[in-house]
């Protein structure tokens, strides 16, 4: 009874950790945001970040598994957003969440590379981006092979 | 020769700077993929034919070219490197050593020709090198 207790006291901790730490997530996007909300942000022809892709981000956060790293988020110049997993600079996943439920990535794996297109469905984060996060995040220890 | 006094043929050995506006451009480790994305209308990457140093004049250069815009730092990278993710750099002056990386890929379906550009465009990252601009620097 005690041992049940006490691992559902560790499951709760590790569920408002891991709550905590997606809404951190968020609130970085939320300002992300808010810094290239003006046209030309980049000192070029960028357009502002678009608030669906805002959105669509949040969801995908929300819908990450509890044991797969967050990413850091980027603009992109056509209002689109980068999730991006950097685990170093040769092992890492970019992601691209605009107006399509389709999703742009390109990843580098050491000397390996690839991209492709994945759709999200707002609620499932597609299981080959999982895989693909979880292999670059481990520096590329295990193979990846995407066709 | 260019009013820079630049030659009209950016080398394969010249150093390109892409200036960083937003500070989600970049981590601790690298500049980002997104960084070096083209713009949509111009479908080109700005870029300054400009090293690391001299750091002053760098900084110089994107001060004039942002207009008073505040910039993070800078990436830089090879234009060889650029040349060896298949795209190519051109100068395009004025601004003074201003050039631009063309040949992003272009499809009928936007979603694959994005994930094209972001293999291109992580490629470049991976050699490029941040330079950060000290924040209290003018």
């Amino acid at each position: 009874m005690h041992k049940a207790a006490t691992r559902v006291a560790e499951s709760t901790e590790r569920s408002l950790a891991l709550f905590g730490a997606k809404a951190a997530a968020l609130s970085q996007l939320a300002a992300m945001a808010a810094e290239c909300s003006e046209p030309g942000w980049d000192g070029d022809t960028a357009v502002p970040i678009d608030p669906v892709a805002v959105m669509s981000a949040e969801g995908f956060v929300r819908a990450l598994p509890d044991d797969v790293p967050l990413p850091e988020f980027g603009p992109e110049p056509d209002g689109a957003i980068s999730l991006d997993w950097i685990h170093s600079r040769n092992h890492l996943l970019s992601l691209s969440i605009g107006r399509s439920s389709r999703l742009a990535y390109a990843w580098l794996n050491g000397s390996d590379k690839g991209h492709g297109v994945a759709r999200f469905d707002g609620q499932n984060v597609p299981p080959l981006i999982l895989q693909i996060i979880k292999v670059v995040m481990r520096s590329g220890h295990a193979g990846l092979r995407v066709t | 020769m260019l009013a820079s006094e630049l030659p009209e043929i950016v080398e394969d050995d010249e150093d390109l700077a892409r200036f960083l506006t937003s500070s989600n451009q970049f981590n601790a480790k690298m500049a980002k993929p997104g960084a070096f994305l083209p713009s949509g209308d111009d479908r080109e990457t700005s870029v300054f034919r400009h090293g690391s140093e001299p750091r002053a004049v760098l900084w110089t250069i994107g001060d004039t070219h942002l207009a008073g815009r505040k910039f993070h730092g800078a990436a830089i990278v090879k234009a060889r490197d650029v040349r060896a993710a298949l795209l190519d750099v051109f100068a395009d002056e004025p601004p003074p050593r201003h050039a631009a990386i063309r040949g992003w890929p272009w499809q009928d379906d936007a979603e694959s020709q994005k994930a094209e550009r972001k293999a291109r465009a992580a490629e470049i990252a991976n050699k490029a090198i941040l330079f950060r601009r000290q924040e209290n620097a003018g």
